[in-house]
């Protein structure tokens, strides 16, 4: 086993409200490559970005290299070796690979950029690499993937030996896969150390030597990755206390009020099926990045479909655009509130108004003043949306309040599908289990209820369906009863083998 | 390791942005050949010189934009520099200042000015667009106090006719080796600008921020330093459009430079600057200066009135816009 290049001991870091990072312990020797595991939200790229200089820690020990280190900036971390590659690619999409590598450090000769230098010394690090890459060729130009190795290239250009890599495969097909797996063991051979982080465990067996598992900021365990099992990892990364309690209202499941069949819309919506009843509320749960947004927003009408069929009481409805939607009584509260779901700038009055102003204008389409202020006052009452006045700006609402609003936009029409894409993202608790009595308002009152959220507790109280999603599709189903959070996230993780057939 | 050998016209044409540049180098030739084939007199000698003389100022001040749309942003404030350099210069020379003085400046003024945009934008964080609106009317109301709110007097009377003249034919009616002096000027700073876009670092660094603001941070590239040069070199352009047109008019004209900020806008895009940031070749300027040109003289040596030119620049340049943004969205589709 290498010399250890990295050691980072009892880290951690606090965020307004949250503990990101608590005691952990991470540890990475030269030519291995080590497995970063946990759920969405377990710390993992909090730790990276420490490691990286993109945070400073608040406490803690990190040595790199043997060397006791402070609070490094992202160019230190650089300069001292260790590269991070985003999962969200950085990269100059006009500019030529060699020029993308050279960024920021060119090279000049009498204050000439010498091109031909720097394309050799790119060719020189691509073929080292074996990465079969032309250095003029515009990033823009290439696939993802290869977009992809040139950032590995850029990264080891600075003769980096510390590799950090956040989930580099998930837009990744099985061929390039396997080039990057290739590159990591050619990597792993010349005594770098990298850091894998991905969801994909069927992929970990291929190339990890050694897992670090974390839970809620915390680091849980660190083992070789022959000597435990893919059972152990997940009972490893779930093992969190439920500690709120949810308020669960039971009522009488009743007739089928929506269906959708067959859903396709590019590619994180694949052959989506399943129904909807009234008086329930059906959980999606899965990680980010499952299909689970694109699948509301396909539903809904803001995105196209390819194919299948949307059924609202037994009848088939077309859905083309969200108006459409909208008229049939299938509506959608946004994942991203202040991009998706209100107007921020604009008044509590002008927000909830806003679809509704074929309700509130005249026949001249002239906006009836005293009908917007009786729906606006009462969807302020009935929400208990806390305001002074309903010509406040929703920005001044605090994150739960303004999601109540967002919520009320659709509750002043009669609507019969009501889909949440993570609704309590970023409220306090007490807003939260409001937005908890509110869905099941809806559900007692017939509505049918889709609650998208990554939050298993939640996910597992509140609802009494539950709906596992997994890189665009649904790979399972669980009632409430028998939903654990193993059952959940070995569903949730159950990504199609892209790696098996080709690897060795 | 393959490594691809391209044919000299395909390699050519691999070159970013020499594609578009070479579609506006061809609609100039036919635009050149329709006019000439309904006016004769369009093919003269002497209306060649005459075009490419008024096509400079187009060039010049192309060029300053096209900096700045490829960083993505955009400098409305040069048609103004271009009348406040013109004031500036001519108000000191009709007072009897030496011309090269009185030019250096003008050109410290203009500078300033520049580096007040790039200050706003590159620091402040202002939209450039409504930075340089300010830095406009500051630089045009500049122009006009210089010499009281009045266009000022000849050049030559001032200094002697020797030295006005002097100025006056170097910039405008002056020709070596049988060209315009005015076209040789465009050209060293074609040259200049040229080589400063394409070979240095800083003309990288330009294409960098205009592609990827966030990537050029991250690899150390300074956005700040970046758009402040590209402001300079606008500004630098600007100044140098100013001096032609005091030399042009043998006067300061307080209009000086109206407008010129926009045409700046269709040379580079017509010549394929792409307004989003990131693409475009100066040599697609120089083509775009020449097709507005063109199109200038073309349609007044056919008779057509003003009104008829405006349009037809007008549907010129949202056609170029609208071919750019085809081209990406297609690009875009096909990376997905």
């Amino acid at each position: 086993m290498g010399e250890i290049l990295v050691s980072m001991e009892h880290i951690c870091k606090s965020f307004p409200g949250v503990k990101a990072l608590d005691d952990v312990h991470f540890e990475l020797r030269a030519g291995e490559v080590m497995a970063l595991l946990g759920e969405n939200g377990a710390g993992k790229s909090t730790l990276m970005k420490v490691l990286s200089g993109v945070y400073t820690r608040d406490s803690g020990r990190m040595e790199i290299f043997g060397k006791e280190q402070g609070d490094l900036t992202p160019r230190q971390a650089q300069e001292l070796g260790v590269a991070i590659i985003h999962q969200e690619l950085n990269m100059c999409r006009h500019l030529s690979v060699a020029e993308n590598i050279f960024l920021g450090r060119e090279k000049t000769k009498f204050a000439t950029l010498s091109n031909r230098e720097m394309e050799g010394e790119a060719r020189r690090i691509l073929q080292e690499l074996k990465m079969d890459l032309n250095p003029q060729q515009v990033v823009g130009e290439l696939p993802v993937s290869k977009q992809q190795m040139v950032e590995i290239a850029k990264a080891l250009s600075t003769n980096a030996r510390v590799l950090i890599m956040d989930e580099p495969t998930s837009s990744l097909t099985s061929r390039e896969i396997n080039d990057l797996f290739r590159i990591i063991r050619e990597l792993k051979a010349k005594g770098c150390g990298i850091v894998y982080i991905s969801h994909r465990l069927e992929e970990l067996q291929y190339i990890v030597d050694r897992v670090t598992i974390m839970r809620d900021g915390q680091f849980v365990t660190s083992a070789n990755f022959r000597d435990i099992g893919m059972n152990e990892i997940i009972a490893n990364m779930v093992g969190r206390e439920i500690k709120e309690k949810f308020p669960r209202v039971t009522c009488q499941r009743g007739k089928r009020v929506f269906e959708v069949k067959h859903l396709n819309a590019g590619r994180m919506v694949r052959d989506i099926s399943f129904e909807l009843h009234e008086g329930e509320i059906v959980g999606f749960a899965g990680l980010m990045g499952a299909g689970r947004t694109e699948t509301t927003r396909a539903i809904f009408g803001a995105d196209p479909k390819e194919s299948g069929e949307i059924m609202l009481d037994g009848k088939p409805v077309r859905i083309r655009k969200v108006a459409d939607a909208i008229r049939a009584g299938i509506v959608l509260a946004p994942e991203d509130r202040k991009k998706d779901g209100l107007c921020t700038k604009l008044s509590l009055r002008q927000n909830i108004a806003l679809p509704n102003l074929d309700m509130l204008c005249d026949r001249m389409g002239v906006v009836r003043r005293n009908r917007e202020t009786t729906m606006c006052t009462r969807a302020v009452e009935e929400l208990m949306i806390k305001t002074p006045s309903i010509d406040k700006d929703a920005a001044t609402l605090s994150g739960g309040n303004q999601q109540k609003v967002v919520v009320a936009k659709w509750l002043a029409r009669n609507s019969r599908v009501v889909m949440f894409d993570e609704p309590t993202r970023g409220i306090d608790v007490a807003a939260k289990v409001e937005i908890y009595h509110l869905m099941n308002k809806l559900k007692q009152q017939g509505i049918a209820v889709m609650f998208v959220s990554s939050e298993m507790p939640e996910i597992m109280g509140i609802s009494d369906r539950i709906i596992v999603m997994c890189d665009g599709r649904i790979t399972g189903e669980l009632s409430a009863e028998e939903a654990t959070q193993e059952k959940i996230l070995t569903l949730a993780t159950q990504f199609e083998k892209k790696v098996a057939a080709a690897n060795e | 390791m393959q490594t691809t050998r391209l044919n000299p016209a395909r390699r050519f044409f691999a070159i970013r942005g020499m594609a578009s540049a070479m579609i506006a180098f061809a609609a100039l030739i036919v635009i050149y050949v329709v006019f000439g084939l309904s006016n004769p007199n369009v093919f003269s000698g002497a209306n060649i010189q005459n075009l490419l003389r008024s096509m400079s100022k187009y060039l010049i001040i192309g060029i300053g934009q096209s900096y700045l749309l490829i960083t993505g942003n955009i400098d409305l404030s040069i048609g103004s520099l271009v009348g406040m350099s013109a004031m500036i210069s001519a108000t000191m020379m009709t007072h009897g200042t030496n011309p090269i003085l009185a030019s250096l400046i003008a050109l410290a003024c203009c500078l300033t000015i520049g580096l007040i945009n790039g200050l706003l934008v590159g620091k402040a964080q202002l939209p450039p667009f409504i930075a340089t609106l300010g830095t406009m009317f500051v630089a045009r109301g500049v122009g006009y106090m210089i010499n009281g709110n009045r266009n000022t007097d000849a050049i030559a009377s001032g200094i002697g006719a020797d030295a006005g003249d002097r100025f006056q034919n170097f910039f405008y009616y002056g020709k070596t080796f049988g060209v315009y002096n005015t076209f040789l000027v465009a050209l060293v700073v074609f040259i200049v600008f040229f080589f400063l876009l394409s070979k240095t670092r800083t003309g990288r660094h330009i294409y960098a921020i205009g592609s990827n603001v966030d990537a050029a941070k991250l690899s150390g590239v300074s956005v700040f330093a970046t758009t402040t040069k590209a402001y300079l070199v606008s500004a630098f352009c600007a100044f140098v459009v100013g001096l032609i047109l005091c030399a042009q008019a043998s006067m300061g004209n307080m209009e000086a430079g109206n407008m010129y900020e926009m045409y700046a806008v269709a040379a580079g895009v017509i010549g394929g600057i792409s307004p989003l940031g990131g693409t475009g070749l100066l040599l697609g300027t120089f083509a775009g200066a020449a097709v507005w040109q063109t199109l200038e003289n073309g349609l007044n040596m056919v008779g057509a009135q003003v009104g008829l030119q405006r349009i037809v620049i007008g549907v010129i340049v949202v056609f170029s816009v609208l071919l750019d943004v085809v081209i990406r969205r297609g690009a875009r589709k096909r990376s997905k």
